[in-house]
């Protein structure tokens, strides 16, 4: 408040944001702004001023005002013409004309936790429900029904996600806008035209069917095709960024990652907090008993993980739960390491980031980190200069070229996959 | 009002302790997911500090065991036994025929069991507590509820206690940690119990494998589990609650699979004030044998 009556006093327009600033929220005991004003607010009012109107759940401001209008019953109600204000149009509902803050309330109705809490937008439980029913509005499945259309309107357990009124008939004419243009049958509102997209003839890279590729590292071949990895794959081919062919014999371990239950993604947010760290305190690398003793390692050991990408180390915990498996008659064995650590905060561990590598999956891009190759080396990593002689003895990589695998794209060709395509049209196109 | 209405005695709000109905755990490992939330939640509401960040290579489980500032332990127990019905057999025997035989079925070349068991261990409550008969100060309780208390500020340290315990769950905090010299264990989140809430691990227990209720209900509920899950294949669940040894019952009792020592529990539990009448009879008789010794002595070297 006193920053604004500064603003007020001066004519400086860096103020004019501070001097247009509405702090109209009543107070309470204490003297701070009542927090249920602050989401009346992000509900949204009605602007127009009628101060006998029902629906208004804040009647006058700290000044003793009358402010706004009756509150929006959720978003469907708000116009872009000034005649109502929003804090936030997915929240719109939460705190509405019957005046319950339903973000807090606590009594589940149904399965789907309607009156337990509010889920934006309008308090819609399942994304999508017009799925649940069949083209013509009946449900698929009565034991698991969510909406449904009856008697000229869309009813149900769940909120419609949709126009309740949308007749199951309902085609457009082409020129409506928004989600007028979906057909009356077409449950996907967030895309263009309305449908699931298992079969799109754009933007899929890939698919929609299953088929088996090797993953871009992998101890054996296809046995499917005469191609082991997936034709339109993004390999990212880079000096430090290699993949080992198929069964190199410098890697003949399976390596997967995976995530613990008491750390957060690469352990940033829980590496620090000691009663999840007093949990998981150490990075290991979970082994079979028969890998364990083919290479002479006791459990608790540290061994050496190396790939072409780096080395790490970690303890070895060898359990029966990690098991070898034979592949085309040949026994291959797998290795799997979380990868919640790394160097900073009070844990001892290496990033499991150091081995894994950068690809693309032609779709959406993500990188192939839970199928990659591997040795293992027994014993404490080496520091300094002796660890570029180490990584030079068990992944040899000088002088050789960026694409090791036989199926990869040499340094600067086209990668594979979405990128390839735009260069390649931006080739043709030149 | 948070928790009205909510039928799972895990999330409802309560009135045993005004009540003075007696409550209890049981904990169900056939549906625990070794997620350790019941250690956080624990530790985060009665703030206990972390104890070390030491890797045991045994298995997941890097707490341990329960103690000063361990009130919940999720142990994880990796044995070469059938769990259930599972199909079980190594991957390098499995072959595509061999992967469509039936559940009930096995490949006996291939018959290679192995499971991986979660139990959250806590302390037992008994009905009668080793550690509060030992207690000379009057810090360790009995609640309205029927579980074991320790006041915090009328313990002296003594110790007693820590032997006593048949289960080796309480312990004395060592230094640096806070409050160091006392003698800790599992409150029952009494403080929580007294405003209607339910103890935090099983407020927090994703699965329900801690269940939080009326002990009777509980004992009932348990012994219906044991009954569906030997129907269901698990041949060895049974239920971990000696009422027949001097600890006569437990507030928090467990289903095991297979035997209790596995676990870490001991097949009949005994706390030590039994031996009081033998200890003071042969004290006594000790101090009779002496004196006639000594008079002895007098009499005939005197």
């Amino acid at each position: 408040m006193r920053l604004i009556a500064k603003a007020r006093a001066s004519d400086d327009p860096i103020d004019e944001p501070l001097r247009a600033l509405d702090w109209w929220y009543p107070e309470d005991e204490l003297g701070e702004p009542k927090m249920e004003a602050v989401l009346a607010e992000i509900n949204g009012w009605k602007t127009e001023l009628q101060s006998n109107a029902e629906g208004i759940l804040f009647r006058k401001d700290r000044e003793g005002r009358h402010h706004h209008g009756p509150q929006v019953a959720d978003y469907n109600e708000l116009k872009a013409d000034g005649s109502t204000a929003c804090g936030a149009w997915i929240y719109s509902g939460v705190f509405n004309r019957d005046g319950v803050n339903k973000a807090n309330t606590r009594q589940s109705k149904d399965y789907l936790g309607h009156g337990w809490g509010f889920s934006w937008p309008s308090d819609r439980r399942i994304i999508y429900n017009r799925a649940s029913a069949k083209p013509n509005g009946e449900p698929w499945s009565e034991r698991k029904k969510l909406v449904w259309w009856e008697s000229e309107k869309w009813t149900g357990i769940d909120v419609p996600d949709f126009k309740p009124t949308k007749h199951p008939d309902y085609r457009p004419e082409g020129n409506e806008s928004g989600l007028d243009g979906h057909r009356g049958d077409a449950p996907f509102i967030l895309h263009e035209d309305g449908l699931g997209w298992m079969y799109v003839p754009k933007d899929l890279q890939d698919g929609p069917f299953p088929t088996h590729f090797e993953p871009l590292e992998s101890p054996v071949r296809n046995s499917l095709y005469s191609r082991d990895t997936n034709p339109v794959v993004n390999w990212f081919t880079r000096a430090e960024n290699r993949f080992a062919p198929p069964g190199d014999p410098h890697f003949p371990y399976v390596l997967t990652t995976y995530r613990l239950t008491e750390h957060h993604t690469a352990g940033g947010m829980t590496r620090f907090l000691s009663h999840l760290s007093e949990l998981q305190p150490e990075m290991f690398v979970e082994m079979s008993p028969e890998l364990a003793t083919e290479l002479k390692i006791n459990n608790s050991d540290y061994v050496c993980l190396v790939s072409l990408r780096g080395a790490i180390e970690a303890r070895a915990l060898v359990s029966r739960r990690i098991r070898p498996m034979k592949l085309n008659g040949k026994t291959v064995h797998q290795v799997a390491i979380p990868f919640h650590f790394g160097a900073a905060g009070p844990l001892r561990g290496n990033a499991a980031n150091n081995l894994v590598a950068i690809s693309g999956e032609p779709n959406v891009t993500i990188m192939e980190t839970k199928a990659l190759t591997c040795n293992i080396i027994p014993g404490r990593l080496p520091r300094g200069a002796a660890f570029l002689d180490w990584i030079e003895r068990y992944a040899p990589q000088s002088g050789q070229p960026a694409n090791l695998h036989p199926e990869q794209p040499p340094l600067g060709a086209p990668s594979g996959g979405k990128f390839s395509r735009i260069r390649g049209n931006e080739r043709s196109a030149g | 009002m948070i928790g009205e209405g909510i039928e799972s005695t895990n999330q409802r709000r309560h009135s045993y302790v005004g009540d003075r109905i007696e409550v209890g755990f049981f904990t169900d490992p056939t549906v625990c997911i070794g997620c350790k939330a019941c250690e956080v939640a624990c530790k985060e509401w009665n703030q206990v500090p972390d104890d070390g960040f030491t890797w045991s290579g045994n298995s997941y489980d890097h707490t341990g065991h329960l103690g000063a500032s361990t009130w919940r332990h999720v142990l994880f127990l990796e044995q070469d036994r059938r769990k259930g019905d599972q199909i079980t057999g190594s991957m390098g025997g499995l072959s595509p025929q061999s992967a469509t035989v039936s559940p009930t079925q096995t490949n006996p070349q291939s018959d290679d069991p192995f499971r991986w068991v979660f139990v959250s261990d806590v302390c037992k409550h008994c009905e009668e507590a080793g550690c509060l008969e030992a207690c000379p100060t009057g810090s360790i309780v009995r609640t309205e509820v029927g579980s074991v208390l320790v006041q915090n500020d009328v313990c002296n340290g003594c110790g007693y206690c820590v032997v006593s315990c048949p289960f080796g769950v309480i312990d004395r905090r060592p230094a640096p940690l806070a409050d160091a010299g006392g003698a800790f264990k599992c409150t029952f989140c009494y403080d929580r119990q007294k405003s209607g809430l339910v103890p935090a691990c099983a407020k927090v227990c994703p699965t329900e494998s801690i269940v939080f209720g009326r002990l009777d209900d509980l004992r009932a509920r348990g012994a219906d589990r044991v009954q569906h899950l030997q129907q269901s294949g698990y041949d060895d669940a049974q239920l971990y609650d000696p009422q027949e040894t001097s600890v006569r019952g437990l507030h928090a009792f467990f289903l095991i699979l297979g035997e209790p020592e596995a676990y870490g529990l001991p097949p009949k539990p005994q706390i030590p004030t039994i031996y009081l009448k033998s200890a003071w009879t042969s004290a006594i008789a000790t101090a009779v044998a002496t004196l006639i010794v000594v008079f002895a002595a007098f009499f005939f070297f005197g």
